[in-house]
């Protein structure tokens, strides 16, 4: 026995031996496929062999093991032999092939144990378990049970099955061993089949295939795996063991369960037969050893692969339960319900009948249909339960309920979509469009807001002709019936007899009661006269229905007549063209009854009629005593006379009989007496009775004649056309040839058309179309014409007038009305149509002549309509002309009273009640109803509509309450951005925080919205100016809101640009750059935009560097050179390098001198920033200041930032240091100084300039004031050197400067630009406007920096061509005589007039908005406006003037883009800078303006196009073209543009008197400022220097601001010898008392803290004409010397 | 200390809505703006803040899900409860041309709790009869409510044919004032 360890050694030699087989056989590929198919099959079998396998291998290591398995083995060879024998014996089969077949199981078996070597891939273990072993015993046994079973089976099973099983086995038998081995008994019989060569080829043959099997074991190569899973392995080879596998399992499942029973069986026996059978396995194991070096082998490497597993792992069985023996033990628990109709018996009670309630009459529902299986099945189970029975009804079903399924679905069906839908759901079907304007979200609104348009829908439903030309004699009389019938039908449905008998009879009961109740004294006066109208009434009553009820009958005979005709008709022309047909309907009624109420009826009437008589009589009689009565006192009175003439006459004798006969006639005359009453009541009474009979016999049913009732139906047969004689066809030929339209004529225009509809026979049209007019004119008519149409011509038929509806007639609720219409066209037909207005007769002879008119009825229906929103679509009732009368009166209750649109329902029931309308009376049903409604206190008619009921109930606060809130009106007023509230920033949480005063500003304005508020103006001029500007800014604003809520990309999105190539190639470039080079650049700096911005982070950044010629001081005591004043000429500006004045003066001041200390100070919203202090006249500060920069109201929108006034001051001051050490003794070891400022000169710039530019960079002229005290303007040439002798050329002190704002603020867009986006509405031609708009963007393309302008915005907001506000103007008359010798003197003059009219730029007033320009009148009156209009204005005047004067649009330097003026004057041209009233030369250094975009006049644009734009470098020479391209040339003439400007301009005279009174009061303003600022020091005013300046004030403003210094200066140091003045003189236009007070304020005057200070203050006002007013302040403080 | 009651007081009930559209998800196309609004019964009254808007056209390049984070910010006092602000949203569509069609409506109550809440809104479309999806299908466009209230509205809408289409998320804080005041409870 080997030990273990030795074991392992071998193992490991076997590896080594392996790897290297494994690397030989790696080639062979052709096998595998074999071999994996092998593997397969033999992975399942020979697990159970495991033991045999290794005993063989391991050369019996354990004996014990050996016998044991031996033993197992023999047990169960004996056991298949057993069983074999057993069935042989049974008898089953023949003998013989039972011994060839039991070869077959044990070579199956055998043949597994031989594949098994080369799976193999367990570790062999020295010590087996039993357990293992036993199961190994058990499987083995199974197995072979199974082959027996196999075997079996096959012997039942077809020959050939059999035959080709078998011969595959042997197929695959090649890589088994040797199989002959295991059994001795076949042994023989197959050794002698197989030689031995054979054998040991198979050996070799399958030593390979077990190495290759080997590898496998292990890792699979990556090219088996592939193989494992491509290749198409042989199906047959697999086919088979599958088989086998299967079948063996199946056997298994079965043997699992026999086995236990067997093994109990022949337990006795296997344990005998065991001991038998030993010995034979011995030989077998003997038989095996030969082969057992290679197994073992093979085994022991095999065995080392693989270390793990199966030793700990119990190979079973599938547990398994038979399926009989399953479904045994299920039946006892379980109970399956058998699918046998259940026999009623058993389901209904004992002893009783199932009683079927259908059969009793008694309604069962349906039962839900169920599946017979599935009801017996459950029937069945139910019974098994307890009290299963409860579960049947009497019938013996199961109680169920009816089927509660519907048989149709309760969604209703969803046929048409459009067609009923709830309009509220409709949808619209939109296209996809692209939205330029995305508009905001409405959720409510409609597509038509704002203009609303008025629709009428004209619905024309169809016509029929009462008379139609082809109409043949029966359509006539048929026409005839048919409208008699109508006519009967309307009658009949009226029913007025009935009615007028029902009242007749109610009047009768009323008045027999009356008389009942009240005896015949009782009655009062009223009540008799109620009598009397009741009997009126009755009689009035009587007579209606009477003549209703003749002509009831009347028309009932007609109907009968017409009929009988008809027939007739029919009858002789034998054919039949209509289908009427008329049925009398007999209604029988009971004789006695009727005749009874005849008889009462008529004894009624005659009563009424006697008592009417007796009446009438009683009146007479009266009346006739009464006559009678005044007759005979007539009588007397005449007799009386007669006796008096007949005294008188007595004399002559022969004429009394004559007088007799007069007598006689005259009694004749006179006596009226009436004729005897009785004897006509009692003719008339038998009379009456007579006719009242005869009438009722004649008009009323006669007793017992039945009623009868009228029926038309159109059932009757029309005789086809064949059978008709040839005029009839004829006839209906062309009734088929016709077709007729109807064309909608509205306010006589043919608006639509109806489509053509052909005649039918019964001559009726349907058209049923609906025409929807929209309107805009007021409707006057509303036409209908009917065409008819014969092949392609058509004829008017006729043509009807529609009426017009009421306002309140909608679509809808409309009816429709006939219309009837008729044609007096004559129309003859050779046919049996009988024409229009051609006589014919029914007659056979011809006579009864008959003439009919085409005519018919036309159904439409006009209403106004109503929209998708139900609002109707009608124009407004107030505007509806009194002209417009209703078709439709009749059919509102309301309407036809003649009270259309009477709406109050107190006054209709009054109106009711006073005219007692009849509440039986049909048409006033629906008023009387109205009036019932509206009467009953419940059912009051609200005057409005509660939108949402049950609000009230469960507020929490009252409206009233929620309006006073304070904070809320605070919250909502902030978030409308009311002005005074925008920004607000912290509302308070608590409403009681919230004081009233907020509100007190806004409410004032609100209240004082038309009040002018003149304190702050000081001139009511002045003021109405402002208020109407803030009007025009206003209007034009909210104009302009609209368009700025229209954003582009840009303003919301920043976005870089993406680089491209030609910008990555620059950046390259820079990167050679110098590091510093000599000549740094600004950069473009990033671009903030102004919403997110807050206080404290923008600041204005200026950066100060130099400034030149500052004045100087002058010593006290040096003698005042007289300066020159010499009349100025225009050409000494000119006049290059000649400057004598300051070559004179030179001379006198040493050089040596501390002339000035000058400092800037830098004055931004009231913060202040100073540089240090410089030495000498030409300073170099080149300093940055930083101010910070807070937004009005923290709001920091463009539009805010744009508009805002404030501006920078740039003050330039002289230090001066005085020496203010009392003691002498101190001098030594203490400095005591007092720094004094003096105010030298400003300059302003406006925020909104830099703003707009980003950035001011440039030399400015410091405005300084005319006169200096106690300095000079000093010169020297040696200091300055030849450089500047250009510079200093022009006069005055100038400041170098850079401006910007930190961060930089993307500036609106500026106006240009705006205006370019908004369409201005404009008188211009279009032609003309094309051209300006092409010659802008030409010049924009051309030269983008340079300004261009043709067409500019009025104060209308209409585009106008600029050349229309260039005319000559004549200025104020006062100036062209000031100086009427010198012209330059005038034009200065003009050109300080122009001036002093306050500048407010345009996009302060109107921010962002647009640039405006006014013309020159509407300027003065505004007395404001911006560079343009002063330009123009001067333009004008020197146009006036004579000279030859152009508009320049250019840019200057603080301002921007801005227009000046340009003169030509004797060969040079000057440049007015109009806001200031100066002029420049040409070549001018400090020129303002610095580029020239074009040249304007009244006749031309020009354009610049030279390569220079720097007024100093180009030519103004406008005629040549080459430099300046003009707008109007030979192609485009100018076509003759009238001005905008008026022709002449109405000044006012200056008021002198309100100059002073603005004097004084300015005065007062800026001493108390003064005195204000000053809050720590007294302020001492020194009235005699302040009258002594006032004195000077007027001299300077006749100069003209310009230096009369000197004289004046001399004159106060004599005055004022003993003081130190400093002080100047203020000039400015005069707008507002504001910006004089911050002038004041920024030269800081009273900052002097001296203590022995004392001021003077001297205003003038002086007026030009039109409120143009100039103010001059002189300040001036003054120090003690001595 | 002094009882003040509500009406000496005057404290009126108050609603803050502040919150956002954050976006929209399962539309069958992704380039998507939405147009939104806030209705209100007659109570109510705006204090500050936009009722309606629209957000901008989100296309997302990876998911499906569009995002606008749209800001609403409003603040409401009301006399009663009666109208509480509904938010009705339009969903609409922008196409590869720049045209818009609509891909749904949808509405939901504003939260009545306070707090922070996330909502989603899921939205349908009207379909139309198959000519106009047809039509729909090939060159865009699409039916709509002729009546966009309809959305916040309790009308009969069972006729209507609709399909479902994605849901709208939004994000709203409510902050209530002064409605203990009046006896509601949140």
């Amino acid at each position: 026995m080997a030990s273990p360890s030795d074991l392992r050694e071998k193992i490991r030699k076997k590896r080594r031996a392996l790897q290297e087989s494994l690397a030989k056989s790696k080639d062979d590929v052709d096998t595998q496929a074999l071999v994996t198919t092998e593997m397969e099959m033999s992975r399942d079998r020979g697990r159970t062999e495991v033991e045999q396998e290794l005993s063989g291998s391991q050369e019996q290591q354990v004996t014990t093991l050996k016998q044991t398995l031996k033993a197992q083995r023999m047990r169960r060879r004996r056991k298949l032999l057993s069983d074999t024998t057993a069935e042989a014996t049974r008898g089953e089969q023949p003998m013989g092939t039972e011994l060839s077949e039991v070869g077959e199981p044990l070579d199956s078996v055998t043949k597994p144990r031989s594949t098994w070597h080369t799976q193999r891939d367990l570790p062999p273990l020295p010590v087996e378990t039993p357990l293992r072993r036993r199961v190994a015993e058990k499987l083995k046994a199974a197995r072979s049970k199974a082959e027996t079973l196999l075997q079996q089976e096959a012997l039942s099973e077809p020959t050939s099955c059999l035959q080709s099983l078998r011969d595959r086995e042997t197929l695959t038998r090649f890589d088994v061993e040797c199989p002959p081995q295991t059994d001795p008994g076949l042994l023989s019989r197959e050794a002698g089949d197989l030689s031995t060569a054979a054998r040991v080829k198979f050996q070799d043959v399958a030593h390979r295939v077990r190495q290759k099997a080997e590898m496998e074991t292990g890792l699979p190569t990556a090219e088996m795996a592939y193989n494992f899973f491509t290749f198409n392995f042989d199906p047959e080879p697999q086919e088979e063991p599958v088989k086998h596998q299967k079948k063996r399992k199946s056997r298994r499942r079965d043997r699992a369960e026999e086995e236990e029973e067997e093994e109990e069986e022949e337990g006795d026996s296997h344990r005998e037969e065991e001991e038998a059978g030993a010995e034979q396995e011995e030989e077998q194991e003997e038989g095996r050893d030969e082969d057992a070096p290679l197994v073992g082998d093979q085994g022991s490497e095999l065995f080392i692969i693989d270390q793990t597993a199966q030793d700990f792992l119990e190979v079973k069985a599938v547990d398994y339960v038979g399926y009989h023996s399953r479904v045994q033990r299920e039946s006892e628990v379980l109970f399956t319900p058998s699918l046998r109709t259940v026999p009623a018996s058993s389901k209904v009670p004992e002893n009783m009948q199932p009683r079927y309630m259908e059969d009793e009459g008694l309604y069962v529902g349906e039962r839900p249909p169920m599946s017979r299986v599935n009801q017996n099945i459950l029937e069945n189970r139910i019974l098994q339960q307890d009290e299963g029975k409860k579960w049947f009804g009497d019938d013996g079903r199961v109680q169920a309920l009816p089927d509660p399924i519907k048989q149709s679905p309760t969604r209703p069906p969803l046929f048409s979509l459009e067609g009923d839908l709830d309009p509220a759901l409709q949808t619209v079907y939109r296209k996809a469009l692209k939205s330029k304007h995305a508009g905001r979200y409405i959720p409510g609104a409609g597509p038509g807001e704002g203009h609303r348009h008025c629709q009428l829908d004209v619905d024309v439903a169809g016509l029929i002709f009462s008379h139609h030309p082809l109409f043949s004699r029966e359509h006539v009389l048929g026409a005839r019936l048919a409208q008699l019938y109508d006519q009967h039908l309307a009658r009949q449905s009226r029913n007025l007899t009935g009615l007028l008998t029902d009242k007749l009879n109610g009047l009768r009961n009323a008045l027999r009661n009356i008389k009942d109740l009240h005896g015949e004294q009782g009655r009062s006066m009223a009540m008799r006269q109620r009598i009397v109208e009741y009997k009126e009434e009755v009689k009035n009553t009587r007579i209606l229905r009477n003549t209703e009820q003749e002509k009831d009958r009347t028309l009932l005979k007609s109907i009968v007549k017409v009929w009988k005709e008809m027939k007739a008709l029919r009858e002789f022309q034998r054919f039949t063209n209509t289908a009427y047909k008329l049925h009398l309907r007999r209604e029988l009624v009971e004789l006695q009854k009727d005749e009874q109420g005849f008889e009462a009826e008529i004894q009624t009437e005659l009563a009424e009629l006697k008592g009417e008589f007796e009446d009438e009589y009683q009146r007479k009689m009266e009346q006739y005593s009464q006559q009678h009565e005044e007759w005979r006192t007539w009588r007397r009175k005449q007799k009386a006379r007669k006796k008096k003439k007949k005294a008188k006459m007595r004399d002559d004798g022969e004429e009394e009989e004559e007088e007799e006969e007069e007598e006689e006639q005259e009694e004749e005359f006179l006596g009226d007496e009436p004729p005897k009453p009785e004897l006509p009541e009692k003719q008339d009474w038998a009379l009456a009775e007579q006719q009242v009979r005869e009438r009722a016999s004649r008009w009323r049913r006669r007793p017992g004649e039945p009623v009868l009732v009228p029926e038309i139906s159109l059932s009757g047969s029309i005789t086809p056309t064949e059978q008709c004689p040839r005029g009839e066809i004829a006839r209906r030929e062309d009734i088929s040839k016709r077709s007729l339209l109807v064309k909608v004529l509205y306010n006589d225009k043919e608006v639509s058309r109806t489509d053509r509809r052909t005649l039918s026979s019964d001559f009726r049209v349907h058209f049923g179309q609906i025409f929807n007019l929209k309107i805009v004119n007021w409707p006057e008519s509303v036409r209908l014409q009917v065409f008819e149409v014969v092949g392609s011509s058509s004829s008017l038929l006729a043509e009807v007038f529609v009426p017009l509806p009421d306002t309140t007639v909608l679509t809808g609720s409309a009816p429709f009305q006939e219309l009837e219409f008729g044609s007096s066209q004559r129309v003859a037909f050779d046919h049996e149509g009988v024409g229009s207005d051609v006589p014919f007769s029914f007659e056979v002879d011809g006579s009864n002549k008959l003439t009919l008119l085409t005519s018919g009825k036309l159904s439409c229906c006009i209403s106004w309509a109503v929209d998708n929103n139900d609002v109707p679509l009608a124009p407004p009732t107030s505007q509806q002309p009194w002209g417009v009368r209703s078709g439709l009166r009749q059919m509102d209750a309301i309407a036809c009273i003649g009270a259309s649109g009477l709406s109050d329902m107190k006054k209709l029931s009054k109106w009711a009640a006073e005219s007692r309308l009849d509440p039986n009376d049909p048409s006033n049903a629906m008023l009387m109803q109205l009036l019932t409604v509206a009467s009953s206190g419940s059912m009051q008619m609200p005057d409005y509509f509660r939108l949402e009921q049950l609000q009230e109930e469960f507020n929490f606060v009252t409206d009233e309450e929620l309006q006073r809130s304070k904070r809320f009106r605070l919250l909502t007023l902030r978030s409308q951005e009311v002005a005074e509230f925008r920004n607000y920033k912290n509302i308070p949480a608590v409403e009681r925080e919230v004081s009233e005063k907020v509100f007190q500003d806004y409410e004032r304005r609100l209240q004082e919205g038309e009040v002018i508020d003149t304190r702050d103006h000081l001139d009511a001029h002045r003021a109405l100016v402002a208020k109407y500007l803030q009007k025009v800014q206003e209007s034009v604003v909210n104009r302009f809101l609209i368009s700025k809520h229209h954003f582009i990309l840009s303003d919301l999105v920043q976005e870089d640009e993406v680089p491209s190539i030609g910008v990555l190639g620059l950046n390259l470039f820079k990167l050679a750059e110098p590091k510093r080079p000599l000549k740094p650049q600004r950069k473009e700096r990033k671009k903030v935009t102004a919403q997110n911005l807050s206080d404290g982070d923008i600041k204005v950044l200026v950066n100060i560097i130099r400034a030149y010629d500052i004045p100087i001081r002058k010593p006290l005591s040096s003698k005042p050179a007289m300066a020159s004043k010499s009349a100025r000429s225009f050409k000494e500006p000119f006049a290059a390098g000649q400057s004598s004045q300051s070559a004179l003066q030179g001379g006198d001041w040493p050089l040596s001198q501390s002339q000035i200390r000058p400092f800037v100070e830098v004055s931004f919203q009231r913060t202040v920033c100073q540089t240090t202090t410089a030495d000498g006249p030409n300073p170099c500060w080149n300093e940055e200041l930083e101010l910070p920069f807070s937004a009005p109201n923290g709001d920091y929108s463009t539009s805010s930032l744009q508009s805002m006034k404030d501006e920078v001051f740039i003050n330039i001051f002289d230090e001066m240091v005085f020496d203010i050490t009392e003691d002498e003794r101190e001098r030594g070891s203490s400095v005591h100084t007092r720094i004094e400022r003096h105010w030298l000169g400003s300059v302003k710039i406006p925020f909104s300039t830099v703003y707009l530019q980003s950035r001011i960079d440039g030399t400015f002229k410091v405005q300084s004031p005319a006169v200096l005290l106690g300095y000079s303007k000093e010169r020297s040439l040696a200091s300055e050197g030849g450089y500047d002798a250009v510079r200093c050329l022009s006069e005055g002190s100038f400041i170098t400067l850079f401006i910007t704002i930190q961060p930089q603020l993307i500036p609106g867009e500026s106006v240009r630009e705006r205006m370019k986006e908004i369409k201005f509405d404009t008188q211009e031609e279009e032609r003309l406007l094309q051209a300006a708009e092409v010659f802008q963007r030409d010049a924009a393309l051309c030269f983008p920096g340079r300004p261009c302008i043709t067409t500019v915005i009025d104060i209308n907001g209409r585009a106008v061509f600029v050349t229309r506000y260039i005319r000559a103007l004549s200025p104020p008359q006062e100036l062209l005589d000031a100086f009427p010798n010198s012209p330059q003197e005038t034009m200065d003059l003009v050109a300080r007039y122009v001036s002093l009219i306050p500048s407010l730029p345009d996009s302060v007033s109107f921010a962002g908005i647009c640039d405006i320009w006014s013309t020159c009148d509407q300027f003065l009156t505004l007395l404001a406006g911006d560079e343009e209009e002063h330009a123009v204005l001067l333009c004008n005047y020197f146009l006036f003037m004579k000279k030859k004067a152009w508009l320049i649009i250019g840019t200057a330097v603080p301002e921007g883009p801005t227009a000046y003026v340009l003169t030509y004057e004797q060969g040079h041209y000057l440049i007015w800078d109009p806001s200031k009233g100066q002029y420049y030369g040409q070549y001018d250094t400090f020129c303002p303006l610095q580029t020239v975009g074009c040249l304007i006049n009244a006749d031309n644009v020009w354009f610049n196009l030279q390569p220079y734009d720097a007024p100093m470098r180009m030519s103004f020479d406008v005629t040549r073209s080459k430099l300046w391209k003009p707008f109007f040339s030979r192609a485009f003439p100018n076509p003759g543009l009238s001005s905008v400007q008026p022709e002449e301009i109405a000044y006012n005279r200056p008021d002198k008197a309100a100059a002073a009174e603005l004097q004084d009061r300015i005065e007062k303003v800026l001493k108390e400022k003064i005195m204000e600022w000053r809050p720590r020091h007294p302020t001492r005013w020194n009235r005699y220097c302040t009258s002594t300046l006032r004195h000077f004030l007027p001299k300077l403003e006749l100069s003209g601001g310009r230096d009369v210094g000197e004289e004046h200066r001399l004159e106060l140091h004599n005055l004022l010898g003993d003081y130190r003045i400093s002080g100047f003189p203020l000039h400015m236009a005069f707008s507002e008392l504001h910006p004089l007070m911050e002038m004041v304020y920024s030269t800081g005057v009273h900052n002097v803290e001296a203590p022995s200070i004392e001021f003077a203050l001297a205003v003038y006002v002086h007026p030009y004409p039109s409120s143009v007013l100039s103010v001059w302040v002189y300040l001036a403080s003054l120090v003690r010397t001595r | 200390m002094k009882f003040h009651g509500p009406r000496a007081t005057l404290r009126m009930a108050e609603l803050h809505i502040i919150g956002q559209i954050v976006g929209a998800s399962g539309f069958p196309h992704s380039s998507l703006f939405c147009k939104w609004g806030i209705h209100t019964g007659g109570a109510w009254r705006l204090l500050s803040g936009l009722r309606e808007g629209q957000t901008q056209v989100d296309s997302p390049q990876t998911s499906d899900v569009a995002f606008w984070s749209h800001p609403i910010d409003l603040h409401y006092a009301t006399k009663g409860l009666q109208g509480w602000p509904k938010l009705h949203l339009q969903v609409w569509h922008q196409d590869s041309f720049g045209r818009c069609e609509l891909s749904g409506y949808g509405y939901c109550h504003v939260p009545s709790s306070p707090g922070h809440h996330r909502l989603r809104c899921a939205t349908w479309r009207p379909l139309g009869s198959w000519q106009e999806q047809l039509a729909q299908s090939f060159v865009g466009g699409g039916p709509q409510l002729r009546f966009p209230d309809v959305i916040y509205s309790g009308a009969d809408r069972y006729r209507l044919h609709t399909g479902a289409a994605g849901t709208v998320e939004l994000e709203l804080g409510i902050i209530l004032r002064n409605f203990d005041k009046y006896g509601v409870e949140s």
